[in-house]
């Protein structure tokens, strides 16, 4: 009993050595700790606590300490103006750094605009969401889909494309894009389906996907069960095109088992790049959490970046005054696990995007990278 | 032919998740809102017998077990003072549906997870690769209403139960112990709704909240069929058959409707359904 | 009423201070909380008072805010679009209300069908939204329109204000003599329509207006947050509503509001830190409410506090005479040719011919199963019979539902009372007259006006004494007397009478009977009486039609029928 006492009494002696002077910046992550994006966001709050702890641990931000707040956003609408609210104007935070579903970042850019408080969005998502307060710095379609498309085509070659989706922004966001891309490199869309976003009976559509004589199929539904029910369904069906999924991640992959072999992914970050900076952050990921860890993916190290970029333009901007840091956001640029990461295209980032395959042991296997994918015109009235 | 196929097996489907609701609906007069998550509770019970590295096959009779000892907890506690409250015991039971949800994310955590399938790959059936599975659900779904074909017209358990469906005043007037009638229906219908859901997540997945996009499917199903398990197969045929059509001639979402808003027009303009 | 203007006073007095004390954020929680608030008011109108359990008041609330949202992003909300949008949140749910009020109330259909629709809704209309593209939005809803330029103490007393103006016009409504009619509606929805009232219509109209309320809610809570999504019109925010209506306690009205508001600033607080177990409490807590405490936690809470009784009675109004009619036509009241009913192959009436005149007490006999109560369903509604014609004062029923029926002058008095178990006497009178004496939806009339054969009924039996009674403390055969009173309100020209005598005692008979002999007589009513006591119908009866195996064998004088053989074959099984 003492002993335990005494470690803990030691281990907060140990987190509180640097000394800070001013008050702490507050950093507010809504997230969806329930709701649909509840699998995945602890993964992104243990990004944001990693940061923060080391920044912590060299200094803070101009001498002042780092906090996280954290609010539940219910993975939707209202729960997001909710937890904006709290943060913004209860919590009164300095940055808002998270993912969220895009029907909890609309929900939460009105207070985000109102109170001028700087927001920096970390999930890929179906592109055009402009607000001179908010930084993106994760993929769009522009980025993710060309290396499946391309590769498709020129190692299968693919002409005839079949494109499945939920019905909801990002599935028909993706996969509008995806449509328009195949189309411009001159290949066809034979078919285009689109099941209710918490449909799991994809029967019909497979019946149409087997008719259409595709040569590929491409597939963006809501993460979690519309993503697994479609892939297991095919393989059930017994289909086995070139399959490029634009939903999975790697951790749902492993999960799925051997029903994911062969599937195509395209990211910006998976486990095994091989850089100094990644390996440093998975090692001090894996200390920091041990076994509560949750695998980083293409959602949370975004967020672990964006922890990062905030304090260096916080730092250059020489405050957390939020028009000073907003114009600073833009210019700082930070190495990270990722690569180097700077949000200087319309409010978005070019990327180094990966082109994998999932092996038959459910891991990863990077077949290409494409570095600094240049993010489109997402914003063109924003600089 | 796929189409055919297709029709039959979803009707199949259909059937098995919606039997156990209308056991109670025809028994009891009152709608199981926590059908849903007795659903769920057997695809976590499939869950456990996967994770324990067990034959798939075992998983069926557990969920139907874990399906059954909950619903019958739950008969004695919440449902038996709502007897005469039909209106309150569907609020009574969907608040249950939530309670089996929360602690089910509690205990399990919200992640998607999968169960091994017993069956797995194609079968050729008229020329056509189809899928094992859905065709073994369709065996399944027989079985299930074969079995309480079986269970209603072979036993004195199912003489009794028959007359409480007939008229209850009057069976109880003959001695019948409707009381116990009515707990041991509600505990086989849940029981069939954890075996449903162990029948349906090898072609899907485990999460806690699966069950409920699956309710208001079974419930308007078992509206539209009265108390009859015949009219109810008649009705998956018919509006599964309708809702496969919707979804490849036209498309897969309004196909996802086709089911709830058929079955409202047809109790609109016949407010009996497919009975008689 | 006294107490209903202190707390609509204390509502205000809140709303008007609210802002000084809160934080910002509290505050700023506290709008959208109002305006579920609103919503969770027309749930409980709907369910509290009419009976209708509905989860689908969420999918009026999402195409309010849609319409703000929509015209905002569309067209602009300057100047005079403003009101335009403003009238579109409120006539779009009112449209889709009509249609779902169709789909949903009919002669004969069921509470449980009624829920059905309402879950299927928004289920449609979430799923419409979603298939919006960039129109609607999609899933990610609409963001970044424009606002009305308000600071948050403003929207606060906006919503506030509303809030407490619907609870109280609420309040009033609900207590006024035209308000009883939704409780009648609930306690016993037959036989409103057997007095003549169109509760398919009363229904649907309810539910329109109740749309546009939520609608309206929608609408602010557009206009106030500045975004939308589809989740604003699921079902999980219909099923919401009716927990806290659950919660709060139906029929009170200010339960409900209050759950709301407490249920969703609770959870704003404490769903941040907690997210499962919020949700696992409050189903819990849902429950809990619904085995156990069926009236809310509101009631019970108020109770225990102020050990408050129930408030004083409201004092009965006074009886005076109605304006009768014109004299009652002598010619004839019933013509019956040939009516049939079967049900499936098995014929339960075949071939019933029958005529009856004004001033006649007409016996209908006949063993059990004779099919005298079908025969009497196929006299009083259009809907029932299978086959031949039937008409009451020279009209024809053709296929009318029973309102239209009971317009053409016919009465029906039920079997067993059927009375509205939850309204006083004079309440049920009053409800009996509603679609001659219009009741007023704002207050109760000082007087109720009955026609002299009511008004007979009604002295003779005591019930006179006891108007502010209600009606499920009455003795039986008080309740047969009320629901005749009832049915004579309408001053009909023609009665059906199924047993009224049934379960009473030697005495009261003998009272029924007598009255229903002035009737005929002295008021000129055509009586069609289904009795089982032969005595009793030979004291009473002019005439005697026998009816067996759903056939008629015999139509004759009371002496005639009484002594012929085949009666007493029939009758030789039987107690009299």
């Amino acid at each position: 009993m003492n002993r335990t006492l005494l470690a803990a009494v030691a281990a907060m002696a140990l987190a509180a050595v640097p000394a800070f002077a001013a008050d702490p910046i507050a950093i507010g992550i809504p997230v969806g700790l329930s709701g649909a994006n509840s699998v995945v966001a602890p993964s992104v709050v243990q990004a944001a606590e990693l940061a923060v702890d080391e920044i912590n641990a060299a200094g803070g931000v101009l001498g002042r300490k780092l906090v996280l707040d954290v609010a539940d956003d219910g993975s939707g609408a209202v729960g997001a103006q909710r937890a904006f609210d709290s943060l913004i104007y209860q919590k009164k935070v300095n940055v808002l750094i998270s993912m969220e579903t895009s029907a909890a970042r609309n929900a939460g850019l009105p207070a985000v605009n109102r109170s001028r408080t700087p927001y920096i969005y970390t999930s890929f998502y179906e592109g055009h969401s402009c607000s001179p307060n908010m930084y993106v710095d994760a993929w769009v379609p522009e980025q993710q889909v060309p290396p499946i498309v391309d590769d498709f085509m020129a190692q299968y070659h693919a002409k005839k494309f079949f494109l499945i989706g939920s019905d909801y922004a990002f599935g028909r966001g993706m996969l509008g894009f995806t449509r328009h891309y195949i189309e411009k490199k001159g290949g066809r869309i034979v078919g285009e389906e689109y099941l209710a976003m918490d449909g799991t009976d994809w029967t019909p559509i497979l019946s149409k996907l087997r008719s259409s004589g595709a040569d590929a199929l491409i597939t963006s539904t809501a993460g979690g069960a519309p993503n697994v029910t479609l892939t297991k369904q095919l393989r059930a069906a017994g289909i086995n095109l070139p399959y490029g999924n634009l939903a999975v991640d790697e951790g749902t992959a492993k999960s799925m088992g051997k029903d994911a072999t062969g599937i195509f992914i395209s990211a910006s970050y998976v486990t095994g790049i091989n850089s100094p900076e990644n390996k440093a952050f998975l090692a001090a990921m894996a200390k920091k959490f041990g076994a509560d860890l949750k695998t980083p993916n293409d959602l949370s190290v975004p967020e672990y970046e964006a922890v990062y970029l905030y304090k260096l333009a916080v730092e250059k901007a020489g405050s957390t005054d939020p028009k000073k840091v907003l114009t600073e956001l833009g210019t700082v640029s930070f190495k990270g696990p990722r690569g180097v990461i700077r949000m200087n295209v319309q409010h978005h980032a070019p990327l180094t995007m990966y082109l994998g395959q999932v092996q038959d042991d459910g891991s990863v296997k990077v077949i290409r990278s494409f570095s600094d994918v240049d993010p489109g015109a997402q914003c063109p009235h924003l600089k | 032919m796929t189409l055919v196929l297709d029709i039959v097996t979803t009707a199949a489907i259909l059937f098995a998740v919606s039997a156990g609701l209308l056991v109670v609906f025809g028994v009891m007069k009152i709608i199981n809102f926590a059908h849903g998550a007795f659903i769920t509770l057997g695809a976590y019970a499939g869950l456990l017998v996967t994770q324990a590295g067990l034959s798939p096959w075992l998983g069926l009779p557990l969920a139907f077990i874990a399906g059954a000892a909950c619903g019958a907890v739950v008969e004695r506690i919440v449902v038996r003072p709502l007897y005469t409250r039909a209106l309150d015991a569907i609020l009574a039971t969907w608040g249950l549906g939530i309670i089996i949800g929360q602690l089910l994310t509690l205990g399990f955590g919200r992640e998607v997870q999968f169960v091994q399938s017993p069956i797995t790959g194609t079968l050729t059936v008229f020329g056509e690769a189809y899928s094992a599975y859905r065709l073994f659900l369709v065996l399944a779904a027989l079985a299930v209403g074969g079995g309480f074909a079986l269970l209603l017209e072979g036993t004195r358990l199912g003489l009794n139960t028959r007359a409480v469906i007939m008229n209850e005043d009057l069976a109880r007037g003959l001695g019948i112990d409707s009381v116990r009638v009515r707990f041991i229906t509600f505990a086989l219908g849940s029981g069939l709704a954890g075996l449903a859901g162990a029948l349906i997540t090898p072609l899907s997945s485990v999460d806690p909240a699966m069950g409920v996009p699956w309710l208001l499917n079974a419930f308007m199903l078992v509206i539209v069929s009265g108390a009859s398990l015949l009219t109810l197969a008649l009705a998956t045929l018919l509006l599964g058959g309708a809702q496969v059509l919707v979804s490849t001639l036209v498309s897969p979402i309004l196909g996802g409707l086709t089911i709830v808003v058929l079955a409202a027009i047809v109790l609109r303009l016949r407010p009996a359904g497919f009975a008689r | 009423m006294k107490r209903m203007a202190a707390a609509a006073l204390a509502g205000a007095l809140v709303v008007a201070i609210a802002p000084f004390v809160l934080d910002g954020y509290t505050a700023n929680v506290l709008v959208r909380s109002l305006l579920f608030g609103v919503l969770a008011l027309s749930v409980d109108l709907l369910w509290g008072f009419t009976g209708f359990l509905t989860f689908g008041q969420s999918a009026f609330f999402g195409v309010g805010a849609y319409a703000y949202a929509l015209t905002a992003t569309q067209l602009g909300v300057d100047g005079f679009l403003l009101p335009v949008s403003l009238l579109l949140g409120l006539l779009a749910p009112a449209v889709l209300a009509l249609l779902q009020g169709w789909l949903s109330f009919y002669h004969r259909a069921t509470p449980l069908y009624a829920s059905v629709v309402s879950l299927v809704v928004p289920v449609v209309v979430t799923q419409v939204l979603y298939s919006g593209g960039t129109f609607t939005g999609s899933s990610s809803g609409l963001t970044g329109y424009d606002m009305p330029d308000l600071s948050v103490p403003q929207w606060l007393w906006l919503c506030g204000g509303l809030l407490v103006l619907l609870t109280a016009a609420a309040a009033v409504f609900v207590r006024s003599d035209a308000g009883r009619l939704l409780v009648a509606l609930r306690d016993n929805e037959m036989r409103c329509a057997f007095l003549g009232i169109p509760t398919t219509r009363l229904r649907i109209g309810l539910l329109i207006a109740m749309a546009a309320v939520a609608g309206l809610a929608g609408w602010l809570y557009a206009a106030y947050s500045g975004v939308v999504a589809p989740e604003l019109a699921g079902f999980d925010l219909g099923t919401q509503a009716v927990i806290w209506v659950a919660l709060g306690g139906r029929g009170t009205l200010v339960g409900p509001v209050l759950g709301a508001i407490g249920i969703d600033l609770t959870s704003a607080y404490l769903s941040g830190s907690l997210p499962f177990l919020w949700r696992l409490l409050v189903g819990l807590a849902f429950i809990l409410v619904i085995v156990l405490l069926p009236q809310g936690l509101f009631p019970a809470i108020g109770r225990l506090i102020l050990h408050r009784r129930r408030a004083a009675p409201v004092a009965p109004p006074a009886l005076v005479p109605a304006a009768t009619a014109t004299a009652r036509a002598r010619g004839e009241a019933l013509a019956v040719s040939d009516v049939a009913r079967h049900f499936g192959a098995l014929p339960v009436l075949s071939g019933v011919s029958l005529r009856a005149a004004a001033g006649e007490l007409l016996s209908l006999v006949g063993p059990n199963g004779a099919g005298k109560t079908t025969l009497i369903r196929c006299l009083s509604d259009g809907t029932e019979r299978s086959g031949g014609t039937v008409h009451i004062l020279g009209q024809r029923l053709g296929s009318l539902p029973p309102h239209r029926c009971v317009a053409l002058g016919l009465g029906r008095k039920f079997q067993t009372a059927n009375v509205f178990d939850s309204l006083t006497v004079a309440e049920c009178l009053r409800i009996a007259r509603a679609t001659i004496d219009r009741p007023s939806p704002w207050r109760r009339a000082g007087t109720l006006a009955l026609p002299d054969a009511a008004m007979e009924v009604v002295q003779a039996t005591g019930l006179d004494r006891l108007l502010g009674e209600e009606a499920r403390l009455l003795a039986h055969g008080q309740k047969q007397a009320l629901e005749l009173a009832m049915v004579l309100a309408l001053d009909p020209a023609l009665v059906l009478l199924d047993e009224p005598t049934a379960g009473l005692t030697r005495s009261e008979r003998l009272q029924i009977g007598g009255i229903l002999r002035r009737l005929a007589q002295d008021h000129g009513m055509c009586l069609l009486l289904v009795e089982h006591d032969l005595d009793f119908v030979r004291e009473i009866s002019t005439r005697m039609v026998v009816l067996h195996q759903g056939r008629m064998v015999l139509d004759g004088t009371v002496e005639e029928v009484a002594a012929s053989d085949l009666v007493r074959t029939i009758y030789a099984g039987e107690p009299h």
